[in-house]
């Protein structure tokens, strides 16, 4: 298969988005077949891509010497456009019913469109620059999309989040201008490729700038703000890019960063990691915690994805291959859990057209179907078996615990931080325990609400409150019951993903 | 196949019944019963085919799920089933008038009924834990049935010990897989040794640390202190045939994850031993003494549940610690009277809860001072209950009497290997070691015979309450008296004949047969119930028993004609510490560690805080005329340019706003002749506008970005080429 296939589900999104608004379509009917067919047909590349495509990167046109623009295709990167590529088409079905009536659909749909080209983009980047610009475009494809609704509210949250992510992928530029100029030529190989020009300090500090850099788009602390912020945007584009595309896109590049271009040898026992899981363990519990104080239903999604990204990167930055493992397996069970999460807050919000949990009292009965998926997930949030949740939680603590063990036994050679490690990555695998427990609070509380009305106050008793309709409620089984298979059989896909770990895919 | 049917079945079975109760609810039931009854029969065969196994690859990652069948599995399977058609059996009378909400209920009773068989039989911890999980959540169900707020609230508390010891039991787990490298009951004790820290038969911390974890977790469940705080909630919230389920089956259910816990894992670890038998010693003495005081039928019995599993736990104590000393009889024994007081306590509860149920549906009150007297003319009833009350107290010729004999020897027997251990100093445990054992052992051996008669007590306080004295109130009094059959055939016939095990069980040949099927050790044969020694035993118990039942309930719980509680409500776990602990305290700390990062509007904390550190710091160098001004000059500097940076970036998007983007006013009159030209232009710059408005403010984080990079790379650059 020629290699400069990989083109076609970047750039067709694109112009199909591009194309849509040059030419407005205002039948509601073409616009929706338009949409869906171009999201329909990029995904059916992408799965082309996934089974044929050589894993080998090609460079699609050059600069200069070491500045290129390079695409290809391996275990990490089609894990990641698989699963969004499974995602889009079932929540545009979702977007269509949401957006239903807005005026500013041609422009929604466009940039949603688009956005699934230019996140496919960092997927299928093969070196540094390249990810880097299609992440600094993915922040300004979305920026009108978390502005759409166009009040002071939008328009503030569009300038954190645009703030706050370009920002944060400027620190990442200097990471991207140091690997490239002492590595080999950025482009991705497993176990990296970092000549020891430059002394480990500075490399070192590259490091966490682009940790915290690109983890901005994975709101990590210190710059997670925007997240729960963000939530002020149309439900469809928190559910997709918000929990699942672009914040997944920031988790995916930190993970190229640690894995592909510095080596996690080169990093393993260093200040570097101290520095990142210790970043990562605070905001984990910091979004757990807020979560919890949290009364708006979607801004408390928000706050609990945070927590989850950081869960990723915690076990990203144990710097085993059990933790890039568990880390893409989190990834992908937590976008599932957490779309679904978003959906069923979604529905909620576009029926009853209210937004805070204290609203929520005895919903259940209203729209019993959103929130038993609701329930569903929300447990497997917490980590219950046989759901996902529990798979990759159990992936996390153990990559953890064996992380820690390891730094242990190798802590007595080396200095201070070697020393401090193994206590770190203990205190990781604990305070995924506690934020666990935290998430049973504050998740399963929201169902146990909708189903019974806390103090007997239903609110809904005489309501007309209807359940959702089938196009929102369609996207949502089929989560949910991704859920309970993937929680199942989760062979295949932690077969796959050990291999990736490993670097053998 | 066979395992498949009775664990997988009644999931099937759920929804069939489920299906068919919504067209005719009769029918409906028969389908239930049905089912029970199909379990209830395969279980038999399968107690007949004990060694089979069976393993579900693929299902979850790792081994997939195993099951096997051993005496004491099959034993146990059998009980439940036996539970649950007693239960089926009683319910169409007690559900006769309320059926909202029936069909869930119905559901998820069934339901559990497949999860319970699957922990029952399972063959590894991983497959216990799922099926422990699914019959968490859907127990739940049953817990908040009436939905009333007070079922709700217990919902919540049952809910969230069941997820709390859900999650510690997944820790555990976790540190256990991580130590032994696998989660099966038959590879565990092989793996596991040659691990331990020294040559003695110690586990390493981490494999206690599981311990630990997995014995809260199941403890959770088994209502072991300090996570019984559910129990004398959800019971009296939760309809009868639900309450003898969950005090009968699923207590039994954590027992038996300690239990194999304890045989498996941490077998001859003494310091575990000593961990169970600290947390059943509490346990058993607290439900005792909470029951004793309690004034309400259903919360003494809940309350009653939780001093026996404090009995079971006791036993399992004393298995560990005589395997820690390699004493195999004194372990049989321990054993023994461990499966033996689990079965009979299952079989107890059943009844006793029906009982309740019958009150219940009867009067629909549980407190006693309205209850009293209504069993005077209730003869079947109180036969019953009379069983019950014999049984539980351990009366001789009664089931109780047996396992708890069997446990009272065995730990006589303990305090008497620990003082042997004491004077011949053994390779495994040190003598001091033995002799604090045996000091705790024998304060164990009072706090266990004192149980036993608060028991024997507070079934004196329920019996001669509920069916013997008379009503204050005369008035009701007659009406109780004059009231017809209080329930239908059925029923009857399910809690009589429930209530025959007490006898049945009651016969040492019967008992020492199934013990020595469970158990598979024909130590238990030579067993002799009816020996002076062993009746003395149970007679201190009993003299205590009718001692604080003449002085303490007659005479201080009994007051003015009517019983009251005079335990303060203060000392409640839930509310005093559990609660404010989670909701407030906890999140409390994190939220005031949080709130010192985590309000940040990106600049202006840093600097304050940069700032006040720069002060302090240029304070330690006090006198210096030099540095001190520069650092806080400096930092104001920093703070203004900062203030000035964002000023300036807001008022050119103002200015932006205002002058190139300002919004235009569409002319209406045309709008159907707009140029083509004109559409698309004014599309574009809908589109783009909130771009360019966002595009100023990132375009310079960007350049601030790109100027700090070109700063560190001079100051690389420059490092490399000096």
């Amino acid at each position: 298969m020629n290699p400069l296939f990989l083109l076609i589900p970047i750039v067709l999104p694109i112009f199909g988005g591009l194309a849509l608004l040059i030419r407005p379509v205002e039948n509601d009917i073409k616009r929706r077949i338009l949409c869906e067919a171009v999201a329909c047909v990029t995904s059916a590349c992408v799965w082309a891509a996934a089974l044929w495509m050589p894993h080998r990167p090609v460079t699609v046109y050059s600069f200069t010497r070491g500045f290129a623009v390079n695409f290809g295709v391996d275990g990490m990167a089609n894990v990641f456009a698989v699963m969004i590529s499974i995602m889009w088409p079932l929540v545009l079905l979702y977007a269509f019913e949401y957006m239903k009536g807005d005026e500013g659909s041609n422009r929604f749909f466009a940039f949603y469109v688009m956005t699934y080209g230019v996140t496919l983009g960092v997927c299928y980047s093969a070196d540094m620059i390249t990810m880097y610009v299609f992440i600094e475009m993915l922040t300004l494809v979305t920026i009108p999309l978390v502005t759409h609704y166009g009040g002071h509210e939008s328009m503030f949250a569009g300038r954190k989040y645009a703030a706050y992510t370009i920002g944060g992928a400027s620190l990442g530029f200097m990471a991207v201008v140091l690997t490239t100029m002492y590595g080999m030529d950025g482009i991705f190989r497993y176990g990296g490729s970092i000549f020891e020009v430059l002394d480990s300090g500075t490399m070192q500090l590259a490091f966490v700038l682009g940790f915290i850099g690109f983890g901005a788009k994975a709101a990590v602390f210190p710059l997670h703000d925007w997240l729960p912020t963000a939530s002020v945007a149309p439900t469809p584009v928190t559910a997709l890019l918000h929990a699942v595309a672009v914040v997944n896109s920031g988790v995916f590049a930190v993970m190229r960063m640690t894995y592909y271009v510095f080596g996690a040898d080169y990093l393993r026992g260093t200040a570097a990691q101290a520095i990142c899981l210790s970043l990562a363990i605070f905001s984990l519990l910091f979004g757990a915690v807020q979560a919890l104080r949290e009364r708006h239903f979607k801004r408390r999604l928000a706050y609990s994805t945070m927590s989850n990204l950081s869960y990723m990167l915690l076990a990203a930055m144990c710097m085993t291959p059990q933790g890039l493992k568990a880390g893409l397996a989190h990834m992908v069970f937590h976008g599932v859990i957490k779309i679904c999460l978003f959906m069923c807050a979604g529905a909620f919000i576009h029926r009853a057209r209210k937004a805070y949990i204290y609203e929520i009292n005895g919903i259940g009965r209203r729209m019993p179907d959103t929130f038993a998926a609701y329930t569903l997930c929300a447990l497997s949030l917490t980590g219950i078996p046989p759901l996902c949740g529990f798979v990759s939680k159990w992936q996390l603590l153990t990559a953890g615990m064996d992380a820690a063990t390891e730094a242990a036994a190798g802590g007595a050679a080396g200095g201070t931080v070697s020393a401090i490690l193994p206590y770190i990555l203990f205190a990781g695998v604990a305070a995924l325990i506690i934020a666990a427990f935290l998430c049973a609070m504050y998740s399963i509380n929201i169902s146990i609400r909708a189903f019974f009305p806390v103090e007997e106050k239903d609110l809904y008793k005489d309501s007309d409150v209807k359940e959702a309709g089938p196009l929102m409620l369609i996207p949502i089984y089929v989560f949910a019951a991704c859920n309970i298979l993937a929680g199942m059989f989760p062979g295949p896909i932690l077969e796959i993903l050990t291999a990736i770990g490993e670097g053998r895919l | 196949m066979l395992i498949a049917m009775v664990v997988f079945g009644p999931f099937i079975g759920a929804a069939a019944a489920a299906a068919i109760g919504k067209r005719n609810e009769k029918a409906g039931e028969y389908a239930a019963l049905f089912v029970t009854a199909v379990v209830l029969g395969l279980t038999l065969v399968l107690a007949g085919a004990a060694g089979l196994s069976l393993i579900i690859p693929g299902i979850l990652s790792g081994s997939g799920l195993t099951f096997c069948v051993t005496g004491f599995r099959a034993v146990y399977a059998v009980i439940t089933a036996i539970m649950w058609v007693g239960t089926t059996l009683f319910s169409p009378e007690y559900f006769a008038h309320e059926k909202e909400n029936l069909g869930r209920y119905k559901f998820f009773v069934l339901f559990t009924l497949g999860a319970v068989e699957g922990v029952m039989l399972s063959a590894d911890l991983m497959t216990a834990f799922v099926f422990f999980e699914v019959l968490s959540l859907t127990s739940f169900t049953w817990v908040i049935h009436e939905e009333t707020w007070a079922a709700i609230r217990a919902g919540y508390t049952y809910l969230f010990v069941a997820v709390i010891g859900g999650l510690l039991l997944f820790m555990g787990l976790v540190l256990l897989e991580h130590a032994a490298g696998t989660l099966s009951f038959a590879e565990l004790s092989t793996a596991l040794q040659g691990k331990g820290a020294s040559a003695d038969s110690l586990a390493q911390p981490q494999v206690l640390a599981a311990g630990i974890l997995i014995l809260l977790g199941f403890g959770a469940k088994a209502g072991m202190f300090p996570l019984h705080i559910w129990l004398p909630k959800a019971h009296p919230a939760a309809p009868s045939p639900a309450s003898a389920l969950l005090s009968g089956i699923l207590t039994k259910v954590g027992v038996y994850g300690i239990l194999m816990t304890a045989l498996y894992v941490l077998a001859g670890d003494y310091r575990f031993g000593l961990i169970v038998l600290a947390a059943g010693l509490i346990t058993m003495l607290l439900g005792a003494v909470l029951a004793l005081f309690s004034i309400n039928l259903k919360r003494t019995l809940a309350c009653s549940s939780m001093s026996q599993i404090g009995f079971i736990l006791t036993g399992i104590a004393v298995t560990v610690l005589m395997g820690a000393v390699g004493e195999e009889e004194a372990v049989m024994t321990a054993l023994s009277g461990t499966v033996q007081h689990m079965i009979n306590h299952s079989l107890l509860k059943l009844t006793l809860f029906m009982c309740a149920g019958v009150v219940v549906m009867n009067l629909h009150t549980l407190t006693l001072d309205e209850i009293r007297g209504w069993g005077r003319n209730k003869t079947a009833l109180k036969i019953a209950f009379a069983l019950g009350g014999l049984g539980i107290s351990g009366v001789p010729l009664f089931n109780g009497y047996i396992s708890k004999t069997l446990l009272h020897e065995g730990i006589v027997e303990a305090i008497h290997v620990m003082r042997e251990a004491q004077e011949s100093s053994l390779v495994t445990i040190s003598a001091t070691t033995a002799g604090n054992i045996a000091n705790l052992l024998q304060v164990g051996e009072w706090i266990f015979l004192f149980s036993g008669g608060l028991t024997f007590a507070y079934m004196c306080k329920l019996f001669f309450c509920i069916f013997v004295e008379k009503n204050r109130d005369a008035d009701v009094q007659e009406k109780f008296d004059s009231s017809g059959r209080c329930m239908n055939g059925v029923s009857t016939a399910a809690i009589l004949g429930s209530s025959l095990f007490m006898v049945i069980l009651g016969a040492p040949p019967v008992t020492k047969r199934l013990l020595y099927f469970a158990t598979g050790s024909g130590h238990i044969l030579e067993f002799a119930a009816f020996t002076p020694e062993n009746m003395k035993g149970s007679a201190i118990s009993l003299a205590i028993g009718a001692a604080v039942y003449l002085l303490v309930v007659k005479r201080v719980l009994y007051r003015e004609d009517s019983y009251v509680n005079l335990w303060p409500e203060r000392l409640d776990l839930e509310e005093g510490l559990y609660r404010p602990a989670l909701t407030k305290w906890i999140p409390g700390v994190l939220i005031a560690v949080a709130s010192v990062f985590g309000e940040n509007k990106v600049l202006a904390p840093v600097c304050r805080r940069g700032l006040a550190a720069a002060q302090s710091a240029a304070a330690v160098f006090g006198e210096d005329k030099v540095l001190t001004p520069v650092c806080v000059y400096g930092l104001k500097l920093f703070q203004s340019v900062c203030y000035a940076v964002s000023i300036s970036t807001d008022s050119l998007i103002l200015t932006l706003r205002h002058s190139v983007f300002r919004e235009k006013k569409v002319r209406r009159a045309g709008v159907g002749r707009m140029s083509r030209m004109r559409m698309l232009r004014e599309g574009t710059a809908e589109a783009v506008r909130p771009i360019l408005r966002n595009f100023t403010f990132a375009l310079l984080m960007t350049c601030l970005g790109i100027l700090v990079i070109l700063g560190v790379l001079l100051i690389a650059i420059v490092k490399i080429n000096p």
